[in-house]
């Protein structure tokens, strides 16, 4: 009887203390940044030799899915537009006129970071969490994409326990090859509540020694017309900003 | 003392580094009045084809040409509260060994009303694009045709007035995301819009997208006015996170071709017709780009009568010269054939050089079996400056399209400093 007990006690005990990944993960979302919002971001991607080529972002997001980005600078890049809307995503060129579609896996600017990486919707939206474990001061989600049109297919995710804030991501293609790292860094407080790394820094194998890094800054929480997120608008996206 | 200098550099390495990484937002403030644009210098030469129809029909009395060509794009946009007027001026001067000559031209020139997020009124001249090929767009009613040896080049827009209409169901969780209609109103007369077809005729066209079942869809149309009626359907879909295809289809009707027969008489004739293009773009995992189009071009000219238009000027006769020379810009234009591929493959960045694109371009008549083939060298590296090195050789047999050109190779350097 006392077995007995003790067995039921266990059943009852262990999904309390089980980790909720899902839950991490969904906080992670949140914490990292609001729902809908607006933003700059800075891509910094630095060559072996120290060479830098910059491009800045306006970006605008809303819901877990959709989210456009405009180019501020370089000139030679000025007001190229990238939409995407869940797996979908398109690349406006005010030069070619029309927008056409990309895949997550390309790069609109070169470097280590992917369109995947430039245009990140909510990590939820994308993965399952497939397992979480606990480590010294952080948690340790490991996610599987939920379809083959996610850039990656499985990501290694470090999250600080006292923010709810990843510090590292590896990221992995189905062959179990390792693409990037992203370093979370610089936690900053934006302002509204929103209090976030302030920059994110990566590597890859594929590119030896070469660096990328995109800074972030005026995040603000921003609500959106629907409108905004299609093809027809890109080409206007710039009456946006305030 | 030694580490006390060691010590010192680091901290101004260190410092350095923090720098490197500022990121100043308010140098990014939106500014009522941008301006921007392109100096682009091109250096060229071509080897010309003395056998060539085209080389006889321009007369020229030489074996290579070279032509330096310095463009000036300006574009400038002002906004105020909802309205906005765009510019896009583009001014050229040529020089060659045969000719010096400039020109300059508003691409376009609108003003833009948007009084609402799913609505934007367009009244000026401005270049629509339509369609989703990449080479050819079978489906792009109001526009100048594109050239698929440089699809990127800037097209001259049409005067037109046009509206926007947007309506986003994303949120809903069905399978229709977006619907957009835009009608167009394009008037023909003697001083507007002369090249676009017969003049007195106010021209109404209109594209309804959807996006559809993660499917971009456009039904595509324009009324009988200055040209044929035309209607069309276009679609491009992502099938993975590598692989895209994409498709155009277009009915026209009344269609004017003018031909020469093999005994040198002119002739026109109207009719429909109906062409198509079939498209993919491909990611490898070694970032190599492929892109892939077919084209049925239904109101271009058949293999014999190509043949036909080059045996006349082949003749030596000046009579029948004049006479191909009278109808020579409609076979010479840019794919006048009916069978076209295009494939281009291009490499991002390899041996680890950032921002280096290098990438091989065919452009070929499936009828005659002659073709382009360009190799292309792009490198981005410079902020705002792009250099690219490109050659083309064009090949094929006697009274072939591409063998009969005016250049055999050509070999380009451009340069383009974005200000």
């Amino acid at each position: 009887m006392k077995k007995l007990i003790a067995l039921l006690f266990c059943l009852l005990a262990f999904p309390a203390l089980a980790l909720d990944g899902a839950a991490i993960l969904k906080k992670v979302d949140r914490n990292l940044e609001p729902e809908s919002y607006e933003m700059l971001r800075k891509l910094i991607n630095i060559e072996p030799d120290g060479k830098k080529k910059e491009f800045v972002l306006y970006s605008v997001k809303k819901g877990r899915d959709k989210i456009v980005a405009l180019f501020l600078a370089p000139q030679s890049d000025k007001g190229r537009a990238t939409l995407r809307l869940g797996d979908n995503m398109w690349l406006y060129i005010p030069e070619v006129g029309k927008p056409m579609r990309i895949t997550s896996l390309q790069s609109v600017t070169g470097g280590v970071f992917n369109n995947a990486d430039i245009l990140r919707i909510d990590y939820t939206a994308e993965y399952d969490v497939e397992n979480a474990t606990e480590e010294k001061d952080r948690y340790l989600l490991t996610l599987k994409a939920k379809t083959g049109e996610v850039a990656y297919d499985k990501l290694k995710m470090w999250v600080d326990k006292k923010t709810t804030l990843p510090t590292d991501i590896e990221c992995y293609a189905a062959s179990g090859m390792l693409i990037k790292t992203l370093r979370f860094k610089d936690t900053k407080d934006f302002g509204g509540g929103i209090r976030r790394p302030a920059t994110i820094e990566t590597d890859s194998p594929l590119y030896k020694d070469y660096k990328s890094v995109m800074l972030y800054a005026n995040i603000k929480k921003r609500d959106f017309p629907d409108e905004v997120f299609s093809l027809n608008y890109l080409p206007r996206v710039e009456d946006l900003r305030k | 003392m030694k580490r006390a200098l060691a010590g010192l550099a680091c901290l101004l390495a260190a410092t350095a580094w923090a720098e490197d990484f500022k990121f100043d937002a308010a140098e990014f403030d939106k500014q009522p009045f941008e301006f921007g644009g392109y100096l682009e210098l091109k250096t060229d030469r071509s080897w010309l084809r003395r056998d060539g129809s085209f080389y006889k029909l321009n007369g020229l009395a030489r074996d290579t040409l070279d032509r330096n060509t310095a463009t000036l794009k300006l574009n400038a946009k002002y906004t105020q509260g909802i309205a906005s007027l765009k510019l896009s001026a583009a001014a050229e001067q040529r020089r060659d060994q045969l000719i010096s000559e400039r020109s300059s031209r508003f691409d376009e020139a609108y003003v833009s009303f948007k009084p609402d997020p799913g609505l934007t009124v367009d009244i000026g001249k401005q270049a629509l694009k339509w369609g989703k090929g990449y080479a050819w767009n079978p489906v792009g009613f109001v526009e100048r045709m594109k050239d698929p040896n440089d699809v990127e080049l800037a097209r001259e827009g049409y005067t037109m007035l046009a509206a926007d209409f947007i309506r986003n169901f994303a949120d809903d969780g069905g399978d229709l995301k977006t619907v957009a209609f835009t009608p167009v109103l394009l008037p023909v007369g003697a001083q507007t819009n002369q090249d676009f077809g017969q003049p007195n005729h106010l021209n109404v066209a209109a594209k309804l997208y959807l996006l559809y079942r993660d499917t971009d869809i456009d039904f595509t149309w324009l009324g009988q006015g200055s040209r044929g009626s035309r209607f069309g359907i276009d679609f491009s879909r992502n099938l993975s996170s590598a692989l895209e295809i994409h498709g155009e289809w277009a009915r026209l009707q009344d269609v004017e071709q003018r031909r020469i027969d093999a005994a040198g008489n002119i002739s026109s004739e109207v009719g429909d017709a109906t062409s198509y293009l079939l498209g993919l773009r491909y990611l490898t995992e070694n970032d190599t780009t492929w892109i892939a189009e077919y084209y049925r071009n239904g109101s271009g000219y058949t293999e014999s009568q190509l043949t036909d238009f080059h045996r006349v000027v082949d003749s030596g006769n000046p009579a029948l010269l004049a006479r191909a020379r009278q109808i020579s810009p409609a076979y010479g234009r840019a794919n006048a054939g009916e069978r076209y591929l295009y494939l281009r493959a291009s490499q991002k960045e390899p041996f680890d050089i950032v921002y280096f694109t290098p990438s091989i371009t065919l452009i070929g008549n499936l009828a005659d079996r002659s073709y382009s083939l360009s190799p292309e060298l792009l490198y981005t590296g410079v902020t705002n400056l792009d250099l690219r090195l490109r050659a083309t050789w064009l090949h094929g047999g006697e009274h072939s399209e591409f063998g009969e050109k005016q250049n055999a190779r050509k070999l380009e350097l451009m340069a383009r400093y974005y200000f």
